[in-house]
């Protein structure tokens, strides 16, 4: 077990391409956390990096105080967990999990014992003969865990671990990993695309675009209060709802109607010199139906009427879908988030917003809404850097 | 529609079942024949008949009499094996970086060991006979090794590239990240993924040098190292009267012997998916 840091870690191909960009972070010992982001944006070769499968370019890795830029893989001492869970096909459960233990010259019975308590660990004891052309995808990802748990490693390094999994065995799975996490208290980093697991998963989390970190906290700070678009965006499902918007003497004017922004919200806005046309941010739960909504939380938010587009009843909420004219919130890393989930080359007319209502909402499909949101929970954006003009951090 | 469907798939079956019929024949035939012609007596041996009238092992007993044959087998055997052993073990070395590597010269050096396999060995037998009559190699087994791996490399290389193309990366990766050094990772994750490779280049290059004749009748002059299909063309029967055919039948009979065991041997290591269950498939 140990602490990692990266000190100012970049990587560049032959091809001048620069896949990570000056990466700072320090993992203390036993922390659990995440890389995440959009495919190509440099997760994984941070990941390969601190494996030691990708040569750093620039910076300087140091595991428990040690540089290890130099370092063979197998010098570093830490294990490692493939999407594809790369298993030796041609030997058994126990031959594959005992792998790392014979080749560091671990004697048969140490091998023998280690390899029963892994086994136990992972419930895969009853599996140790056969191979893993025979096993389910679950079991094989949990051979590929056990693999990486004997020998006892300064640190984990899981790559996609879940991601080859059906749905349902992915939530299951995700809850073992973290217990077993929690159990070992090892050091992990773990990469992601998936903004749930990154979430529910991790200590910390760190959202990476383009190969530059963007923000690393805690997930719930994460939520909270996004440094930028881009996380704002990412983290969060159903995702934040952004709409154009202008500030005209402390009060906002959007499609959403005009609101008066709150002492908070205001006392931020000037100390970061906003522009006057921005972007605004707020999260599908932070509106309500307004017959629902008190008369004096009325008043303290904004109000608009549409039409139903779409009602989705959760049992315990409702989300509703709206399309409002006007022109949508552009900018290029709303657009990057937008490629990412695929739905950039769906154009949409209007701006899509998606609201989550309480249950006793009595909103109807295809019939007009009256809709309230909560004005200290928007959070606005400076459109052509991205920057959160609200960022707080409290 | 079934009843038209069905009768259009027993034709169809009748059809291939005839056609295989006539190539499992016309491959047989000869073989049959020879092994027919192996088992008759010298005075029945142009009979025609292809059941022999009568069953004798003399022509068996003839080809081991002498030390001419069994020589010739040992040499066989001997020089073979050396060279496939040879070849698979640098093929695979090479194959394996080839596959792997990104390394300055590389299309340049699939292409030459290409060239290698393409050019007509008839061409090479004269200057090869000066070279090794002037280095001492001349009528040796290191004399019909050498040239023997030099034409089974490429095929070696060609062939087992391919297969480890099919080997997932990742786990090479996985293996270093278990702490391998890069020799242990290919000695115990990557070769053993590779052996229905391996052991098909085996059989390959092994039957290429069972067979070679051109090079073992011009490399060679005495029985100290001339090969089996050498010495079948020096078979002269007992007394030059005699038609040495049932000797050369007979001899022939045998050197398909071993071939035989030898794929057989390997074959059953061949087996299909040995890298299933290695990756998400």
């Amino acid at each position: 077990m140990a602490e990692i840091v990266l000190d100012k870690v970049s990587k560049r191909y032959p091809d001048g391409a620069l896949a990570v960009q000056e990466v700072d972070l320090e993992i203390a010992d036993g922390e659990f956390i995440i890389l995440v982001g959009p495919s190509g944006c440099g997760k994984s070769t941070t990941l390969n990096m601190i494996a030691g499968l990708e040569d750093i370019t620039d910076g300087e890795l140091r595991i428990a105080g040690q540089r290890v830029n130099e370092k063979a893989p197998k010098d570093r001492d830490i294990a490692m967990v493939f999407q594809s869970y790369a298993l030796y096909p041609h030997m058994t459960v126990k031959e594959n999990m005992a792998f790392p233990l014979r080749l560091a010259k671990v004697d048969n019975a140490t091998v023998e014992k280690k390899v029963r308590e892994a086994a136990e660990i992972l419930d895969l004891t009853q599996h140790l003969d056969r191979k893993p052309s025979n096993l389910s995808g679950g079991q094989r990802q949990r051979v590929a865990m056990g693999r990486a748990i004997v020998r006892n490693p300064k640190a984990f390094l899981m790559d996609e671990p879940l991601s080859n999994l059906d749905a349902k065995l992915r939530v299951q799975m995700r809850t073992s990993v973290s217990r077993l996490q929690k159990q070992l208290g090892t050091t992990t980093v773990y990469v992601t695309h998936d903004q749930t697991e990154a979430m529910t998963l991790g200590d910390r989390v760190v959202v990476m675009r383009g190969g530059v970190v963007q923000q690393i906290g805690a997930p719930q700070f994460l939520y909270d209060h996004p440094a930028n678009l881009f996380v704002a965006g990412f983290i969060g499902s159903p995702s934040m709802n952004f709409v154009p918007a202008s500030l005209e003497n402390g009060s906002l004017r959007s499609v959403l109607g005009d609101c008066t922004l709150t002492d908070r919200v205001r006392q931020l806005v000037e100390g970061a010199d906003a522009p006057r046309e921005v972007i605004m941010g707020i999260r599908p739960e932070h509106f309500e139906d307004a017959e629902l909504v008190e008369a004096t939380a009325l008043a303290s938010g904004g109000r608009f009427t549409s039409q139903v587009d779409v009602l989705e009843s959760m049992g315990s909420d409702k989300y509703a879908y709206f399309t409002l004219t006007g022109e949508q919130a552009a900018s290029a890393e709303l657009q990057e988030l937008a490629a990412d989930v695929g739905s950039d080359d769906v154009p949409g007319e209007g701006i899509s917003l998606v609201t989550r209502l309480s249950s006793s909402s009595g909103a109807v499909e295809g019939a007009p809404a009256d809709i309230w949101f909560d004005a200290d929970k928007v959070q606005l954006f400076d459109p052509s850097t991205g920057r959160n003009l609200t960022y707080t951090e409290r | 529609m079934a009843g038209i469907g069905g009768a259009e798939t027993t034709g169809k079956k009748v059809g291939w079942g005839l056609l295989n019929a006539v190539v499992v024949i016309y491959a047989l035939f000869p073989v049959l024949w020879i092994v027919s012609l192996s088992f008759k007596s010298s005075a029945t041996l142009a009979d025609g008949n292809f059941i022999p009238r009568e069953w004798s092992l003399e022509n068996y007993q003839n080809i081991f009499s002498t030390s001419e044959f069994t020589r010739a087998l040992i040499n066989s055997i001997g020089i073979a094996i050396i060279a496939t052993a040879i070849a698979v073990v640098f093929g695979t070395m090479a194959a394996y970086a080839i596959a792997r590597l990104d390394f300055p010269g590389k299309n340049l050096l699939v292409g030459v060991s290409l060239l290698i396999a393409m050019f007509p060995q008839v061409s090479l037998v004269s200057p090869l006979f000066e070279i090794e009559r002037s280095l001492g190699l001349f009528d040796t087994w290191p004399g019909l090794i050498l040239p023997y791996i030099t034409f089974a490399l490429p095929l070696a290389i060609y062939t087992l590239s391919a297969f480890f193309r099919e080997i997932p990366w990742e786990l090479e990766k996985a293996a270093k990240m278990d702490g391998a050094t890069p020799g242990q990772a290919f000695r115990r994750v990557i070769a053993p993924l590779a052996a229905p490779g391996v052991f098909t280049t085996a059989i390959l290059v092994f039957i290429f040098c069972w067979n070679d004749f051109l090079f073992a009748i011009s490399l060679t002059s005495t029985e100290q190292s001339r090969t089996v299909p050498v010495a079948l063309s020096f078979f002269t029967g007992s007394s030059q009267f005699e038609d040495p055919a049932g000797s050369i039948a007979a001899a022939a009979v045998v050197i398909t012997i071993p071939i035989i065991l030898f794929v057989l041997f390997f074959q059953r290591r061949i087996v299909a998916g040995l890298t299933s269950g290695a990756v998400k498939g």
